[in-house]
């Protein structure tokens, strides 16, 4: 009798548990139904496939590998750049935008990596047609400089054209306006002013006047240069021009002998992208020209331990083409084949010892193919001659991406 | 000097007012399509949804539900995902597994609204899902808009994966 009625109780406070506990599961199943309920009634239309951050991380890097045919230069491999993106919207119009950039793999004071802030500007957006920008930010010359994701080009190296002449990735100080006019016309413009070249730094004349841009590194501003870009894009189509002029003397601040010197660089480009079917077609000119040359040289004269002739005008132009041989899920491999032209002029003075520098007229031609294995993610081979200078000639590996 | 920067100021101040980066808002945007919008329906991500979504974004969907809105004859879905480094908003009709069309209803990043331009838009009407529910047919890029373009194409195969699921 005593064990029944223990039995008996032990399962009246049993159910009672259970019913006491699924009471509370259904009255938390009901609220959360009902939360639901609200939220898909909310007034705002649509759903997010994935919730935007006002934070935002990207990226792109790529790792090469350069086997030069001749023995003066050395077979590398290398992790070329590791980027990263950093990016804030702090309201709905004010945006910032940042990339820091390491090369080479290791910095040390004994190595030859490199960190640099690539980028860092504030955007406010008035409008699409109406963007104002400050900060360190890209100049938009030529088509590599502002879209230099290794995804987006083709060959394991950047092309010649838009490293030695247009020294990418070239990024000054300053204030821009940008934005698209006439609505959806895909017309786009970028005007401003920013700091610009200090020719006091001038150091290797095989870049043209790559040496002597400053990249936001305590950079001399007395004299200050303007840009103006204008670029008109469809679908598959690019068609677009730039200009960059300033003086670079920057009242002698690097080399007391520039003092009063204005050294003006003015440089431009006009660039095309064609993609019709699987075919893609690119070209790219550009033109430079700085003046006061002799004045250049003799600073040049006074203060270099390895005199050279002060680059006076530099000019190159490249076309490209790639088909698409097959395209399937997200692999997509392209042959490719680029034709680049190479002319930085310098200003002689026979008197002094300074000539011009044969292997500053090249011609290059690179062959080999891009192969997308994720459209964010390219292998890429390739071979490059070299007319003048034949010891640069190579076979070229490398992996890129980008997110 | 002062006075031509102040006008300036107030100039680009009242580009401000008249333009904006929601080009058109999602109710607008269903009420277009449909004249007057019939109640929103909801699909619900099952595990095997989730799954195909995934494989589409390249990233979970953060959402276990999607709303859209159907008359039966048509569907409307709006969507939204990360180009580079903002949310994109577009609305995606489809018709008979097709797309009919498509619009950009905000884009907040600095660079690649081109993505609005009707020449651009106008490749995805009539694309429906082939195999590994890629789209049926090539979509030309945009140079500098590149991370844009496949964002709009990955929402538009998802579009077309959501509106087959709701039919079956």
């Amino acid at each position: 009798m005593k064990k029944s009625a223990l039995a008996l109780a032990l399962s009246v406070v049993a159910t009672g548990t259970y019913a006491q506990s699924t009471d509370e599961k259904l009255r938390i199943l009901q609220q959360e139904i009902d939360e639901l309920k609200a939220q898909v009634q909310k007034p705002a239309a649509g759903s997010a496939a994935q919730t935007g951050s006002a934070t935002t991380l990207s990226g792109y890097g790529e790792f090469n590998y350069n086997n030069y045919k001749s023995d003066e230069r050395p077979t590398q491999a290398d992790l070329r750049r590791f980027v990263f993106g950093l990016h804030h919207r702090f309201d709905d119009r004010l945006t910032f935008h940042s990339e820091v950039e390491f090369e080479h793999a290791v910095v040390s004071k004994d190595d030859e990596g490199e960190v640099e802030i690539e980028q860092a500007w504030v955007n406010y957006k008035f409008s699409d047609a109406v963007n104002v920008k400050g900060g360190l930010f890209l100049i938009p010359l030529g088509i590599l400089n502002e879209t230099h994701e290794p995804p987006t080009y083709y060959g394991v190296e950047r092309n010649e054209v838009e490293t030695r002449i247009i020294p990418t990735t070239w990024r000054e100080l300053g204030v821009g306006v940008h934005g698209l006019l006439l609505g959806t016309s895909g017309l786009r413009y970028d005007v401003g002013i920013t700091t610009g070249f200090d020719s006091g730094k001038l150091d290797d004349p095989s870049t043209g006047v790559r040496s002597a841009h400053q990249e936001g590194q305590l950079a001399n501003a007395q004299d200050l240069s303007v840009y103006g870009a204008l670029n008109y894009r469809r679908s598959g189509l690019l068609v677009g021009a730039g200009v960059f002029t300033g003086n670079t003397g920057q009242n002698g601040a690097t080399n007391p002998l520039l003092k009063g010197v204005d050294a003006r660089l003015t440089m431009w480009d006009v660039h095309a992208q064609y993609k019709v079917g699987r075919l893609d077609l690119q070209a790219v000119y550009a033109d430079g020209k700085l003046a006061d040359a002799d004045q250049l040289n003799a600073a040049i004269l006074a203060t270099s331990a390895e005199p050279f002739a002060a680059p006076n005008r530099m000019k190159g132009a490249y076309v490209q083409a790639a088909y698409h041989v097959y395209k399937a899920d997200k692999l997509d491999f392209a042959p490719f084949v680029r034709l680049e032209g190479i002319d930085i002029r310098q200003q002689e003075d026979p008197a002094n010892g300074l000539f011009q520098d044969p292997h500053n007229h090249e011609r290059i031609t690179t062959a080999g193919f891009n192969f997308w294995v994720h459209p964010q993610v390219v292998l890429k081979a390739d071979v490059q001659r070299y007319r003048t200078d034949s010891t640069k000639d190579r076979f070229d590996l490398g992996i890129g991406y980008m997110f | 000097m002062p006075r031509r920067l102040l006008i300036l100021v107030l100039g680009l101040c009242a580009a401000a007012q008249a333009l904006g980066e929601v080009y058109q808002t999602p109710e607008a945007f269903v009420a277009e399509v449909f004249g007057t919008a019939p109640a929103p329906r909801v699909l619900w991500l099952t595990r095997e949804l989730q799954a195909g979504a995934a494989a589409i974004l390249d990233h979970p969907p953060a959402n276990l539900r999607q709303r859209y809105w159907s008359d039966g004859a048509k569907s409307v879905w709006i969507l939204e995902d990360i180009g580079k480094e903002e949310l994109i908003t577009a609305g995606f009709v489809i018709s008979q597994g097709r797309l009919d069309h498509v619009r950009v209803l905000a884009y907040r990043e600095s660079r690649g609204q081109e993505v609005r331009d009707p020449s651009f838009l106008k490749q995805f009407a009539g694309a429906g899902l082939a195999q590994g529910d890629r789209l049926d047919r090539g979509i030309d890029g945009i140079s500098g808009a590149t991370l844009s373009v496949h964002a709009m194409e990955r929402m538009s195969r998802l579009a077309l994966y959501f509106d087959r699921a709701s039919r079956n």
